[in-house]
């Protein structure tokens, strides 16, 4: 899986990085001060990389849990983010860390009980008011898991705080881990989905929805909660009937009634993430169409984006309670 | 183009002669060995001229294709038997402290290792690390006009512990590299393939030479005719970028709104899903 282990000299003998790189024991190990040293320099192809990219172990100093933009959100009033990781597995050819980094490498944070001080203090600070931490906006949450041990670790952490909740994002199949655990209620895994059309066309090396929804069904007969997560919306010619089936083929299948939440939004992107994925991939066509440019932000005309809103909500609430749904509105 | 940056006639003679690199110049200090692909520099020894030889290398690239740099030449190494050939996986100038880190996306059974670059020749080979005398000056400015996947360096062993640096000779290094050529070549092979890739995403539409010859486009202009020429070539690949309203345009700001009215008429976002490439 991986050839080149980066181990930044801190964390050389943490028990996590002895772990993890006696999972690859053919790999080179290379020895770097600092992560960024091999992450940032500005010379680096992502596309190019991203055909192998390597692990890279390194210690997270600052900046580990941070607050949501605003409009993120499933209803709470303290909404936090959280990456234990840098980069995806995956390739989708929409998601916006191809324009924020500079390199495809996977940077994974080890030093994970540094994270829980950081939410505990949130936690102490919250005044018994709820938490929400979202995992899954930096990289997949449930990809790296036989590497990272990433749930196995943080779960129980949640299981015995019901005021801190956590959404673990993903594009994922990588169950095993869950299904061995009782569920936790205040745990919500939520699958992010496009249509058939768009899967093939842009999500490359993610599983199949069918697998996807597979994994859902699992989860959900074992009682944990879930969520759907229809962001980014894209635009093709047709994507009424594209979306319309894919809620058909959810929403048959999974217990609606069962459901977390489900959350929309149409695709955008800051501008200058856009300017260096269309460096990347120019030939590409989800770049090649009509955006606009407001406050900072590339994203669909602002009636487009009124319009497959509003479309996709509707077709939506045919399944789902309103109480579930929730637009992402992130302003610029 | 591929690039090779060399520190001394024995260690470029084998290379010279196996690609038939058989036009020779001198410019100022260096000599440059060529042929229509390929270019071949000696450096001299030391970091400096390395890097200098490699920026005037660089300046002949007028093509702004991204091309492939590789520095091959001698290294010791306090365990490594002579003549085992390395790449670098972390290059570490002794100076200064700072370190690179070539990334190796190509399979190839020449094993890594570190390298670190030294003002002196070293020949007590402290640490489990190749050294040698130029690559840090090399990688630093190669690094400013390649993609660091395309930048590599290639090293063989020529003295250890138990041989020492007083063993190298004209002849030996000759030798060595000549030894370790069909390993340079699969090197090559691959590094140039990403630069193919590479630079085959950002070639452009077939048309915009007529374009550009038939108005003028100021700088600020020309970016903008070749991003409409991307769109162009994205959305309409198998038509040259021309309309025929263009014909009646007086200047190039008349063309440009043309061409993005065009493109902004097809559909916004991702088009039809029959034009939408399974990767």
């Amino acid at each position: 899986m991986f050839d080149t282990l980066y181990i930044e000299k801190q964390i050389a003998g943490h028990a996590r990085t002895q772990d993890i790189c006696a999972r690859f024991p053919n790999a080179t190990r290379v020895e770097c001060d600092r992560y960024g040293e091999v992450f940032n320099p500005k010379s680096q192809n992502f596309r190019l990389q991203k055909r192998r990219p390597s692990l890279i172990l390194a210690h997270k100093h600052h900046g580990r849990v941070l607050e949501t933009p605003q409009g993120y959100g499933l209803g709470g009033n303290r909404n936090y983010y959280f990456s234990h990781m840098l980069n995806c597995l995956y390739d989708c050819r929409y998601c916006f860390l191809q324009g924020m980094y500079r390199s495809a490498h996977y940077v994974l944070f080890v030093n994970y009980e540094d994270f829980e001080t950081d939410m505990e203090m949130l936690l102490a600070q919250a005044d018994n008011e709820p938490c929400w931490f979202f995992s899954g906006y930096d990289c997949d949450s449930l990809a790296l898991e036989p590497v990272s041990a990433f749930m196995q670790h943080f779960l129980p952490f949640f299981s015995k705080r019901p005021l801190a909740h956590i959404e673990l994002r993903t594009k994922s199949t990588q169950i095993r881990s869950l299904l061995k655990m009782e569920p936790i209620p205040n745990v919500v895994i939520a699958f992010s989905f496009t249509p058939q059309e768009i899967y093939r066309a842009l999500e490359h090396k993610v599983p199949t929805l069918e697998r996807r929804l597979q994994a859902m069904l699992q989860l959900q007969q074992a009682g944990w909660q879930l969520g759907l997560r229809f962001d980014p919306l894209i635009y093709q010619q047709g994507y009424q009937a594209q979306y319309r089936r894919l809620f058909q083929q959810l929403f048959s299948q999974l217990d609606s009634e069962q459901l977390h939440s489900v959350s929309l939004g149409t695709f955008r992107l800051p501008r200058s993430y856009f300017r260096n994925i269309v460096q990347l991939y120019p030939d590409e066509p989800l770049f090649a169409g009509t955006y606009s440019v407001d406050n900072g932000m590339i994203s669909y005309p602002q009636s487009l984006e009124q319009e497959m809103t509003a479309f996709c909500t509707r077709e939506l609430l045919q399944h789902i309670p309103e109480s579930v749904l929730f637009p992402c509105t992130l302003a610029a | 183009m591929i690039n090779l940056v060399v520190a001394l006639p024995a260690e470029a003679r084998p290379l010279i002669a196996h690609y038939r690199l058989t036009d020779k110049t001198t410019m100022g200090a260096f000599r440059l060995y060529r042929r229509a692909d390929m270019s071949l520099i000696i450096s001299g020894p030391g970091k400096i001229a390395a890097a200098a030889a490699t920026a005037l290398l660089a300046g002949q690239n007028t093509s702004g294709e991204q091309a492939v740099w590789l520095n091959i030449g001698i290294a010791g190494h306090a365990t490594h038997a002579t003549g085992v050939s390395l790449l670098a996986h972390r290059i570490t100038d002794h100076a200064t402290g700072k370190s690179w880190y070539p990334p190796r996306l190509f399979d190839l059974e020449t094993a890594s290792a570190s390298l670190i670059t030294v003002d002196v020749a070293e020949n007590s080979y402290h640490q489990d690390a190749a050294y040698d005398m130029e690559a840090s000056g090399y990688y630093a400015v190669a690094g400013r006009f390649s993609t660091a996947e395309l930048v590599q360096c290639f090293k063989v062993v020529s003295d250890n512990r138990e041989q020492s640096t007083a063993t190298v000779t004209a002849e030996r290094c000759a030798q060595l590299l000549t030894e370790t050529l069909h390993e340079i070549d699969q090197l090559l092979g691959a590094l140039a393939a990403l630069a193919q890739d590479c630079n085959s995403w950002h070639a452009a539409p077939a048309g915009l030479e007529r374009l550009s010859s038939q108005w003028h486009f100021t700088v600020s202009q020309q970016h903008q005719l070749a991003e409409l020429a991307r769109r162009w070539k994205v959305l309409m690949p198998d038509r040259p970028l021309w309309l025929g309203e263009l014909d009646s345009k007086k200047n190039a700001a008349g063309v440009l709104l043309c061409l993005q009215q065009h493109l902004d008429s097809l559909a916004p976002g991702l088009p039809q899903a029959a034009h939408v490439p399974r990767v």
